[in-house]
């Protein structure tokens, strides 16, 4: 089970403090490049694709689930969207304009929202666990991109896709924008709309929130069908900054984004996690990933370093955990004790 | 009798609660001893003692006349003492077989298991009270009822001289409830000591020896069965007397809210008809398996109905989902409040307002925080949740509290139609009294209510007519007013 | 009459399990490959494929066993099997030696990056797949940042006697040997251990226990870290005789070959009939899942399908043996019998 640190408001606090640690740890290691505004910038340009894939995967994690075929979607997106423009613009498709820029995004969101509403389908409806269900997409559109791109990395994209994966609107990055924008609207999501807060709900208990009216199987597709659009939000960065799709890009996110989640104190379970924790877990893990990187380390060297960053962060959680288990149940037995006797009975 | 368990002037505070008050408690060998008390009195810390979960503060223990410095969990299993939790602590992927025999086949450290050693130790230990289960059966599958006598089984595999049972008849059937009391005069004439801790009167009575009543952290009195009845009970375990309420149907010619015709489920009822008019509380009993839920169920969308009619306020409605049956008025309380009626990690608030979603909407279709906040807060002042920030998760309520949670959420909808289904199964006295009082007075305010009860005593009182059913049908009806809790029994476990 | 009722009722009880319909599966899809291309059901193709899928058996016992008891897969087993592999085929390089140190010094690689886990997971309770990402990504991590991603292509000799061991053996038309591979038999003997120690000893039902219902298991006084210890120390260990078993039929080092392959195992492990949930599965099953996927390749090589169509049938595949299983179960609960309604 999730260490008791990371689901409460006070974990938020904590892991605020881990990131003010880390920028410092960073910013000593690499005094010249890290703190610098050229390396924000290019965090910036970064942080909306991890984001996205962990706020995809966190809204299938919150209902009792997980989307492990986010990364496969994200790709899928990508050719679908490099097909709509090869059979719309031919071979001109560098050249292309907005409009056709536009049909090509929405092409792959509908290609994304057509997977999201199969595996909500087959998940509320047939009752098929989550981890198989999308484990068998994850499957399966990886065979299908395959089989498209014949392993061939497709590019060739026009340039209003690359602008918005690479452009900027002043000094702040396009992606990063939309990364705000898209933050913005899960807190309303998230907090303010019937499914938002019926997710978190079922995610905690399905039964009971069937039986509290509030539409379970529909709310699962819908929620399916918002981790397959950030899919494809995540494809439309990819494909502007890379200017090319490939049937296995990214694999390693799925991974990171597990862990993104965890962090932000999703409970593999359901029913919780704050945005604010996933947030802060995002931009530590990109900090983190930046720093490193500017350290110029074997990759390899730092990939086993994140592995032992993961087990650091469990092992302070624990510690953390314990006392503040501790002190909590003594406040809440106190509190309930110290409650005014009424006509009902007090607490346990 | 002579004594097996001694405590003498028991102390144990928590930060801040003194939980037990310099407490001395005697159990005899052999004896049936029951624990009562409202929540919080301490008879749960009590036997979190004697089990060895807790180390008392001060105070001396004595086991079978040996002093006894600390009873630790496992010095209290090798004593022969050991508890059944409410949980069970059965492994539902296992068989009912491993399950009984685990404890003995880890304790003889075999690393190979023998698996006709392991049919036999089951097989003892049933035998040993008397019951038969399928050996094959995965516990999980099982309903509550048989899992508990699994479990009890368990404990028969050891050197068992006292048994502590938790509540044991809390989610039990009728049936059920039966053949476990009659599994504990078993044990009694085995020379095994059972001490229980339980809610319910009746069950208390028919089965103790001697009753300990507790009360904030003190032990006020032990007495035999026959020195106690149920108000002098009441009035020892609360300080208080409780006024004895009957309902009482005023307006016989009121509106019908709902009419059932024909209703027909197969597997789950059949052909069932009942009216239900404003302001009335009909009473509807039967074992489990009468297809009393099952009809709630279908009448809340839950599971919908196969055939037959529904009609509300005279309008005839198809109720094939829950939102249909909100949408013509229709709430229903579960009687599993944990699994069914509450989302026990979330806030009161989140969990009052669960249902009504749809009407808190502001701006732009969002729910609005405030009106939902307020909602919520009323509601909990209505029904007297004690609780002061309706922001803290609804598990660390009472069980009282927890289901005057469940109902506010349903009333927060303003139903027509309240369907209760067991409301006052694991409530303490004080607590059933005001939920019962409560749900009178929506009565008089006009609502039409469906009782569900497995406690004739309770249709009794809070109904102005009982209806029965038995194998998935309707199978007589009585006035409330001229019944006794014992016809009503008797119809209700009458061959078919 | 009562003949007829008894075996109707052993077969619906045995279509219950999922094994069952796992071998149906099996025998079907066999049948319609052999139909296609009979060259299918030959005994040398079917040792063959039985012998290039031992490592994915082996490993899938292993993992089985962890599942059952966390309920949360393991993902770290492959970067093990891999770690291991490289150090044996450099090891005896360089030392020499003979194939049972081998298959001893990989044991015992892979129960010691095991046990890590496990340590791991029961301290700091955190769910497996968390904890063996994370060590997954340092074992990988650190084999690269010291080998460099180098290929070995040549090793010692005792691996190509090992791999190449072969029973009832025939000689085909162009003079190559085939026949019952040794790996093959070191799988089935993987299978069986598996089956002992999850059915017949007091450590495999702990596994069960402990997966059923921790907090039960714990009060009952089960030692929890001793069987988390094992099972992780075991897949460890599978998954270091894996990587011998890889070298042997492979007979080079590819830095990455076994890694990716994670969630095929777990798949099969699943299909089989474990429950994601914890606390269910067989060593049967596991056997029947991975022979399912050996077939599935095996069949569409044979079939002359382009190896992109292997992940699309796969997935396919699947998608209708869970789509089929949650199905039956969501049958099996609305058809329960809630109340014998009478007349």
């Amino acid at each position: 089970m999730i260490p008791a640190f990371l689901k409460r408001p006070s974990a938020n606090r904590t892991l605020a403090g881990v990131l003010v640690a880390i920028v410092v740890l960073m910013s000593a290691l690499n005094p010249q490049r890290f703190p610098a505004i050229g390396n924000l910038i290019s965090m910036s340009y970064q942080l909306p694709i991890i984001a996205f894939l962990s706020l995809g995967m966190m809204v299938a994690m919150v209902s009792g689930g997980i989307n492990l075929a986010i990364i496969a979607t994200a790709n899928f997106t990508g050719i679908v969207m490099a097909l709509v423009l090869r059979a719309v613009a031919g071979d001109a498709a560098e050249e292309a304009g907005a409009g056709v820029a536009l049909l090509a995004m929405g092409g792959g969101l509908a290609a994304a929202l057509a997977v999201g509403a199969v595996m909500g389908w087959l998940i509320a409806y047939v009752e098929v666990p989550a981890i198989l269900t999308t484990l068998a997409m994850m499957t399966l559109l990886n065979g299908v991109n395959l089989v498209i791109t014949k392993g061939y990395t497709l590019s060739g994209f026009p340039e209003f896709l690359l602008g918005v994966g690479n452009g900027m609107l002043g000094p702040v990055p396009i992606p990063f924008l939309i990364l705000v924008a898209v933050v913005a609207g899960m807190a309303v999501f998230l907090r303010r709309t019937r499914t938002g807060l019926s997710l978190y709900l079922l995610g905690s208990n399905p039964i009971a929130a069937g039986y509290s009216n509030l539409h379970v199987r529909a709310v699962l597709v819908r929620t399916y069908a918002l981790s397959s659009t950030f899919a494809a939000l995540t494809a439309f960065i990819m494909v502007g900054q890379l200017n090319s799709v490939k049937a296995n890009y990214a694999e390693s996110y799925l991974l990171v984004s597990v862990l993104a989640c965890f962090l932000g104190g999703v409970d593999p379970f359901g029913g919780t996690g704050t945005l604010t924790g996933m947030v802060l877990a995002m931009v530590i893990l990109q900090v983190v990933s930046t720093g490193v990187n500017l350290l110029r380390m074997d990759p390899f060297f730092i990939q086993a370093l994140w592995g032992l960053i993961i087990l650091v962060l469990i092992a302070a959680g624990f510690l953390g955990e314990r006392l503040r288990e501790a002190r909590r149940l003594r406040t809440a037995r106190l509190a309930q004790q110290a409650a005014p006797a009424s006509t009902v009975g007090t607490g346990p | 009798m002579e004594e097996f368990l001694r405590l003498e002037k028991i102390h144990k505070s928590f930060v801040g609660v003194h939980a037990l008050k310099g407490v001395d408690f005697t159990l005899r060998k052999g004896e049936i001893h029951c624990l009562v008390g409202e929540n919080g009195c301490g008879k749960s810390t009590l036997i979190k003692i004697i089990s060895g979960v807790l180390q008392p503060d001060s105070g001396r223990i004595f086991v079978e006349g040996q002093p006894v410095a600390s009873l630790g969990s496992a010095a209290t299993m090798a004593r022969g003492i050991q508890v059944i939790y409410q949980d069970l602590s059965l492994f539902p992927n296992l068989t009912v077989a491993e399950n009984i025999a685990i404890a003995e086949v880890k304790e003889r450290g075999a690393g190979v298991v023998d698996w006709d050693e392991v049919r036999r130790i089951a097989q003892e230990a049933m035998a040993r009270i008397h019951v038969d289960l399928d050996l094959d059966a995965e516990v999980g599958e099982l309903p509550i009822g048989v899992q508990q006598l699994v479990a009890i089984c368990r404990a028969l595999t050891s050197d068992l001289k006292l048994l502590i049972l938790d509540e044991p008849t809390a989610s039990l059937p009728k049936r059920d409830i039966e053949n476990l009391l009659s599994v504990v005069r078993d044990l009694q004439a085995h020379g095994i000591a059972v001490l229980f801790v339980s809610h319910k009167l009746n069950e208390i009575f028919a089965v103790a020896e001697r009753i300990t009543v507790f009360r904030d952290g003190e032990r006020v009195a032990t007495l035999p069965p026959n020195e106690l009845d149920d108000d002098r009970l009441v009035a020892l375990m609360t300080g208080r007397t409780l006024a004895r309420k009957v309902f009482a149907f005023a307006d016989a010619g009121a509106r019908k809210v709902l009419q059932v015709r024909g209703l027909s489920k197969r597997n789950h009822f059949a052909d069932v008809s009942l009216e239900l008019r404003a302001g009335e509380i009909v009473g509807l009993t039967g074992l489990i398996g009468s297809g009393r839920t099952e009809l709630a169920l279908a009448l809340f969308g839950i599971s919908p109905a196969e055939s037959g009619e529904i009609r509300v306020e005279g309008k005839p409605v198809q109720i094939r989902s829950v939102k249909d049956a909100v949408a013509a008025g229709i709430a229903y309380v579960p009687e599993n409040r944990l699994v069914q009626g509450l989302v026990m990690k979330h806030s009161v608030e989140a969990n009052v307002t669960a249902t009504v979603l749809d009407r808190l909407l502001g701006r732009l279709g969002l729910v609005d925080p405030a009106r939902k906040q307020a909602l919520a807060r009323e509601w909990i002042k209505a029904l007297g949740v004690n609780v002061s920030d309706p922001a803290v998760p609804v598990q660390t309520l009472s069980g009282g509290n927890q289901q005057k949670v469940v109902i506010a959420k349903w009333l927060a909808a303003s139903p027509r139609i309240l369907i209760l289904d067991g409301p006052t199964v694991g409530v303490d006295v004080m607590a059933k009294a005001a939920i019962h009082e409560y749900v009178r007075g929506l009565a008089a305010r006009g609502m039409a209510v469906l009782l569900i009860t497995d406690e004739e005593a309770e249709a009794v009182a809070n109904t102005n007519r009982i209806l029965v059913m038995r194998a998935g049908r309707i199978r007589g009806e009585m006035v409330a007013a001229t019944a006794e809790a014992e016809q009503v029994q008797q119809l209700v476990e009458a061959p078919s | 009459m009562r003949a007829a009722e008894a075996v109707g009722g052993m077969l619906r009880g045995l279509l219950r399990h999922n094994e069952t319909w796992l071998a149906i599966l099996i025998v079907v899809l066999s049948a319609a490959i052999t139909i296609a291309n009979p060259a299918f059901l030959t005994y040398e193709n079917v040792a063959g494929f039985l012998k290039s899928c031992s490592m994915v058996g082996i490993m899938a016992v292993g993992v089985l066993i962890v599942l059952i008891l966390s309920g949360s897969p393991d993902v770290s087993f492959t970067a093990i099997a891999q770690v291991v592999e490289y150090a044996v085929a450099v090891a005896t390089l360089q030392w020499g030696g003979n194939i049972y140190l081998a298959l001893a010094a990989a044991a015992a690689m892979g129960v010691l990056m095991g046990l890590v886990n496990g340590a791991i997971v029961h301290w700091f309770r955190v769910p497996t797949i968390i904890v063996t990402i994370a060590t997954f990504n340092i074992y990988f991590g650190m084999l690269y940042v010291i080998t460099h991603g180098k290929l070995i292509n040549l090793v010692h000799p005792m691996f190509h006697d090992f791999g190449n061991t072969l029973l009832f053996s025939r000689v085909s038309s162009i003079g190559a040997s085939y026949g019952l591979s040794l790996m093959t038999l070191v799988w089935l003997g993987t299978v069986l251990l598996g089956w002992f120690i999850l059915r017949k000893t007091f450590l495999g039902r702990s596994v069960f226990a402990i997966g059923g219902n921790e907090v039960a298991a714990e009060r009952l006084g089960i030692a929890m870290l001793r069987t988390r210890l094992f099972a992780f120390g075991l897949v460890g260990l599978l998954s270091g005789v894996a990587a011998v078993v890889h070298l042997s039929i492979v007979q080079a080092v590819v830095p990455n070959i076994i890694v990716g392959k994670e969630l095929e195992v777990i798949a099969a492990v699943v299909l089989g009939g474990a429950s994601v949930f914890g606390g269910k599965g067989t060593a049967l099953g596991a056997a029947l899942g991975v022979l399912l996927f050996a077939i599935l390749n095996n069949g569409l090589t044979l079939l002359n399908v382009s190896s992109y169509w292997y992940n699309v049938t796969i997935g396919v595949v699947i998608t209708v043996a869970i789509t089929n299983s949650a199905y039956q179960a969501l049958r099996h609960r609305r058809a329960r019998v809630h109340v014998k309604v009478e007349p």
